[in-house]
């Protein structure tokens, strides 16, 4: 089979992909609202679902969060491993009620579970897709995260491509260095463990190398007063300063509001299997 | 320019009249040390996670059965450095690397495995005297893994166990539970205590040993210099806090049973799913700072103990112990 | 002119370590100088450096004697943060200095980080100083290397400091990017009055922008001169592996008499007033080269790259085009130098000839194999590409079992004996059980090189061979390379140093906008200032000054110059 150059489903694409949600590339409904006001939008999303068991409400939580992580534009990657999350999570709950003579109240309760994981899931990423590093650490320093947090966002998502380039070129070079497969084994066994080992080894240098770049980094943070900048508040005052909540934010918030509690309204008034209880 | 305001030490020869103005303690960190060691150990564990997240191929069978993390990664941290600040630093990896950038964050979840990983791991790499000698290293892998997974599946079962009495009217739902839970707690063992975990960390901690603590400027940990600040102080120690931690679970529990016990229902899955968390990470939080504060302690006492000890002249003791390395 | 930095008595040990660092040192630096600190390797430059800003001793806690006063503060009295408001530092690894997502934000990390109100203003002074104001908004990771150390430079700029340290500029960035850094760094000089200190082993650049010289020898300054004085010390300086600029050389071999020149301009001054050059520059072309490289009849094709387009897609989903309908031929026994600008597809080209990449568009054949039929893998049995940053090549713990792990794994048989002539060969004996990356640049270099020996392919590619490596650790390269002819079929070197290129290569592609633009000799490359101007590059100083003495083509090395100035005529020329 000839190889050709693939834009999609290639080593290259995943970094790419990883990249354009860590920094929110793609832009998006959520993206330019104020930090803080999409960090509590998503804690909205993250407590209603436990507050019942309604499928009707669940349904409609699960509905909105969908339609809000396709105007955030989530990317095919993330999305992708999402749903084959939820299928694969669901087919096995299902299978092992199947096994144990489950009956419709158990294939109920797995929904409503998977219903409000799910919500979840969607609403964080529509809210942690929409919010670049920059923003995500100043709204964590803003709500008095601790300092190593906010620091530990940014640097982690600055590193994050530059580490993954090595990282894929150090396994490039196992790649060339050690022998081809012959053979692939049974369910390609060979493969799994050629590929195991690889990413063992491929750490050895990997952690020598960072550790290298990690002590220059350190430096700099000190002479660049990052110690300095825990122990004032100066620096926060300043950085923070950009950070506003606008009427566009403020509309946000009430228009989700709203749409819960019509999600809530609708629950009671249509309540889907209720009797199945 | 105002050097005057400085009486230049300069002339006299500096060595007998102006001792050497910094003593390093070899085996102690200096916070930009300890900065250090949390920033690696959460970089690498981050990255590691990516690749657990991106790739396919490690997704054997059910979900069950994939990696849940390399942990041979963070092992080899605590195992190399101080325990503490590596074993905080790995999780926040895990939940900055995959949670947030993957938009993956679930919410309070993500702080009780935070402090189960962390604990597990500050435990595991106290267990370690001497990274070269890998049954300790294979050892701290496996009890991290045990301490994060073990006790969390346990609790779990627990759970079932005592619900299952109280309640029939879900048939096979608790028995799937149970069996869900074995299965989960035995794969993630096999596959990241042992197979991603101990047998890794065992190959790669006496490798790295020497070598990655100068490329930081740090003096590599000591056998015959007992770490400051690590849990290890007796073997005691350790199975109380393991036990404090499964009690936590346990009370955490009986304390949920207690107030539930007349609304059982039968999607009782998700109706404990948020009180219980916030019962277990409360417990969670309480025994870590127990086993911080413990362990503080004793190195408190220990270092007075040091201080009271006869003291050569600085300098002097200070050359000694690093040509003693 | 007043002090600003005092260092006086000086006596430093890292934690841990079995000597000292520095012993006993006294200097003294000068408001407004312009120092290069130069030295071999482990001479101290850097740990010396450090002691300005206070990361010695408050950041790396060894055992310090003596003391350090910068702007007449006691550097042990003050603290790292404190001292971060004088004294600037630009790290030699300066991409892991950047700790912020974009550019702007980086910049202004400092002067935030301090609470200085006017930190926007600040930040966008230094962003335009340095004339990287459309970058703000740049992801570092999205920057070359010459951007990258702008942006750690105006991160530097924005706390206005006193001082500022740039520890081996030229070690990372190609000759044109250092260049620019260097005239941003004069600029500062002059206009802000700022102190520059530079650790740099490029005696080019020293004698071009530096005002006073220190050596540092086993942890001491040697001596600290005004640069005309120390760069006379010609033979002292290549003993600390510096050696002198080429025009120096040249300058004192032809008229040793007259004063030590600085730039080319200088030199022919020199050379013209001391009555050695020719009456009307007439130093014939037709005294040939020393040797003939020009291999006018070529061997067999060892690969072929046949009408390839190739371009990646970036964060934004555009696709760049990086190469554009390229064909080239390699063939056997040739020393091929691929030339260009940064992204001119160097790097490309080469990842395309492993098969880790396979083109878009086109064919790219080695050994008569297409890259397309078969994996990267087994292509690494006739291909070999080593990367620019050698520790990403160490892969096991020891310089022995990282060229013993390519003929081990594929079974090759004699892998024991292969493995030992390699270390002898290439003088690696006594640090082949170290792990590669705690040897020196050179011996890293080295060990790259035994590992693609090691391999004995038919192909072999290099990025960047001498990058970071001081000038005498690039001539051993360069003679290394040289050496591979007998057991390689074809070398192909990505490259911005022309040193190598006029020392090295038989042939010179050079590259623009994804297409061969040139495809010549050496010589001839450096005879045409208008390609190598179109291409960023910047000719040998001894191809330069041959040009502007009439010698056509240009010589490529001291001795060839010197070869063809044969008869001493009498003055009067220009």
């Amino acid at each position: 089979m000839a190889r050709k150059q693939r834009d999609v489903m290639s080593v290259e694409w995943v970094k790419l992909e990883l990249l354009r949600t860590a920094y929110a590339t793609r832009g998006g409904l959520l993206s330019r609202r104020d930090p803080r006001i999409v960090l509590g939008w998503y804690l909205v999303f993250a407590v209603v679902p436990w507050l019942t068991h309604n499928i009707t409400t669940l349904a409609v939580l699960f509905g909105l969060t969908a339609v809000a992580v396709l105007v955030s534009r989530v990317g095919p990657l993330i999305l992708g491993l999402f749903v084959i999350g939820l299928v694969l999570e669901s087919t096995y709950l299902l299978l092992l009620a199947w096994l144990f003579d489950g009956d419709i109240t158990t294939v109920l309760s797995l929904v409503t579970l998977t219903l409000k994981l799910g919500t979840i899931s969607l609403a964080s990423m529509a809210a942690f897709v929409s919010l670049d590093p920059e923003k995500l650490s100043d709204a964590l320093i803003s709500l008095r995260a601790p300092a190593l947090l906010s620091f530990g966002v940014s640097y982690g998502y600055r590193m994050l491509p530059i580490l993954m380039t090595e990282f894929h070129t150090i396994v490039n070079g196992f790649r060339l260095r050690s022998a081809p497969l012959e053979r692939r084994g049974i369910l390609g066994w060979r493969a799994v463990v050629r590929l195991s080992t690889t990413l063992v080894q491929a750490f050895y240098p990997m952690m020598l190398n960072t550790a290298k770049r990690t002590r220059t980094t350190v430096e700099a943070l000190e002479t660049r007063g990052f110690t300095f900048a825990g122990e004032s508040r100066l620096g926060r005052d300043l950085r923070l300063a950009y950070l506003r909540v606008g009427a566009a934010d403020v509309v946000l918030l009430v228009v989700t509001l709203v749409l819960v509690a019509a999600a809530f309204v609708t629950g009671a008034q249509v309540p889907l299997f209720a009797q199945a209880r | 320019m105002s050097s005057t305001t400085s009486s230049a030490p300069a002339s006299s020869s500096p060595a007998s009249s102006n001792p050497a103005r910094r003593v390093p303690r070899p085996q102690e960190l200096a916070s930009s040390q300890k900065l250090m060691v949390f920033v690696l150990s959460m970089v690498l564990f981050g990255l590691a996670n990516i690749l657990t997240e991106v790739l396919p191929e490690f997704r054997v069978g059910p979900v069950e059965l994939s990696v849940s993390y390399l942990a041979f990664v963070p092992v080899v941290m605590v195992s190399l450095f101080h325990p503490l600040y590596a074993a905080l630093g790995a999780p926040l990896g895990e939940i900055i690397f995959v949670d947030l950038l993957m938009g993956n964050f679930s919410g309070v979840g993500e702080l009780e495995g935070y402090i189960q990983l962390a604990l597990g791991l500050y435990i595991g790499g106290s267990l370690v005297r001497d990274p070269a000698r890998r049954w300790q290293v294979a050892v701290a892998a496996m009890v991290a893994v045990l301490i994060d997974k073990g006790v969390g599946g346990a609790v779990d079962i627990l759970k079932v166990v005592v619900g299952v009495e109280d309640l029939e009217s879900v048939q096979g739902l608790p028995e799937s539970i149970l069996a869900l839970e074995g299965v989960a707690f035995a794969s993630d063992f096999l596959i990241s205590g042992i197979i991603f975990g101990a047998i890794p960390a065992a190959y790669l901690a006496p490798r790295l040993h020497g070598k990655i603590e100068p490329l930081m400027g740090m003096a590599p940990r000591d056998p015959r210099v007992p770490l400051p600040g690590r849990a290890r102080q007796t073997a005691g120690f350790i199975g109380l806090a393991v036990v404090l931690f499964i009690a936590s679970g346990l009370f955490a529990f009986l304390e949920y049973v207690d107030i539930e016990l007349g609304l059982w229902e039968p999607d009782f899955l998700e109706q404990y799913g948020m009180s219980f968390l916030w019962v277990s990470v409360a417990a969670c939080a309480v025994v870590l700072v127990t086993v911080v504060l413990l362990a503080r302690r004793s190195a408190h006492r220990r270092r007075l103990e040091a201080d009271h000890a006869p003291a050569a002249p600085a300098t002097e003791a200070a050359r000694t112990t690093t040509t003693g390395v | 002119m007043p002090a600003v930095i005092e260092v006086r008595d000086l006596t430093f040990r890292y934690p841990g370590a079995e000597v000292d660092s520095l012993v006993g040192v006294d200097l003294t630096i000068e408001r407004g100088d312009f120092v290069a600190v130069v030295g071999g390797n482990g001479s101290g430059k850097t740990t010396l450096c450090k002691t300005f800003n206070g990361l010695i001793p408050h950041f790396w806690s060894g055992e310090m004697l003596g003391s350090v006063h910068v702007g007449g503060t006691d550097t042990h009295e003050s603290s790292v943060a404190a001292l971060s408001h004088q004294v600037g530092y630009v790290y030699q690894d300066f991409g892991n200095q950047l700790v912020r997502p974009t550019v702007r934000d980086d910049v202004a990390f400092g002067p935030i980080n301090f609470g200085l109100t006017d930190h926007a203003e600040r930040t966008e002074q230094a962003m335009a100083q340095l004339g990287i104001e459309h970058l703000a908004s740049t992801f570092v990771w999205q920057l070359s290397g010459g951007q990258e150390h702008l942006t750690a430079l105006a991160g530097v700029l924005a706390m206005r400091p006193e001082v500022i340290v740039v520890d081996e500029p030229v070690a990372e960035l190609d000759p044109v990017r250092a260049e620019e850094t260097y005239r941003m760094l004069a600029q500062v000089n002059a206009e802000q009055g700022t102190t520059i200190v530079v650790i740099e082993h490029h005696a080019e650049f020293i004698a071009r922008y530096a005002r006073s010289v220190v050596l540092m020898a086993q942890g001491a300054p040697r001596w600290h001169l005004p640069v005309r004085e120390a760069l006379s010390r010609a033979e002292e300086l290549a003993e600390h592996g510096i050696p002198a600029p080429q025009v120096v050389q040249a300058v004192q071999a032809l008229a040793p008499e007259a004063p030590v020149p600085l730039t080319v301009e200088e030199a022919v001054t020199a050379l013209a007033g001391s009555g050695v050059l020719t009456g009307s520059g007439v130093v014939t072309g037709s005294s040939a080269p020393a040797e003939p490289r020009a291999t006018s009849s070529r061997g067999p094709a060892v690969a072929r790259l046949e009408g390839v387009t190739h371009g990646y897609r970036d964060v934004h989903g555009h696709l760049s085009t990086v190469l554009d309908d390229l064909s080239l031929t390699l063939h056997e026994g040739e020393r091929i130098a691929v030339v260009g600008s940064n992204g001119a597809g160097k790097s490309t080209l080469l990842r395309l000839l492993t098969g880790l990449d396979v083109p878009r568009v086109g064919e790219v054949e080695v050994e008569g194999i297409s890259t397309r039929s078969t994996s990267a893998a087994r292509l690494a049995d006739h291909v070999c590409y080593l990367y620019q940053h050698p520790e990403q090549m160490f892969l096991q713990d020891s310089v022995r079992q990282d060229i013993a792990m390519f003929p081990q794994q594929r079974r090759r048989p004699g892998t024991a004996e292969l493995v030992e002539e390699i270390l002898d060969r290439l003088r690696l004996r006594e640090v082949a059980d170290r792990d590669g990356r705690t040897l020196s640049g050179g011996q890293q270099r080295r060990a790259t090189l035994g590992i693609a020996l090691a391999m004995t392919p038919a192909l072999l590619l290099l990025d960047e061979p001498t990058s970071s490596l001081d000038v005498g650790t690039r001539r051993d390269v360069t003679a290394m390379l040289a050496a591979l002819a007998e057991r390689i079929r074809c070398v192909a070197v990505a490259t911005h140093d022309m040193h190598l290129v006029a020392e090295w290569a038989s042939r010179v592609v050079v590259l623009h906008g994804g297409r061969v633009l040139a495809d010549t000799t050496p010589a001839e490359l450096f005879d045409d200032p208008d390609l190598m101007a179109a291409v960023h590059l910047v000719p040998p100083q001894v191809s330069v000054l041959g040009r502007a003495l009439g010698i056509h083509p240009p010589p490529l090395s001291v001795a060839e110059l010197t070869a063809r100035v044969t008869q001493p005529v009498a003055a009067g020329v220009r």
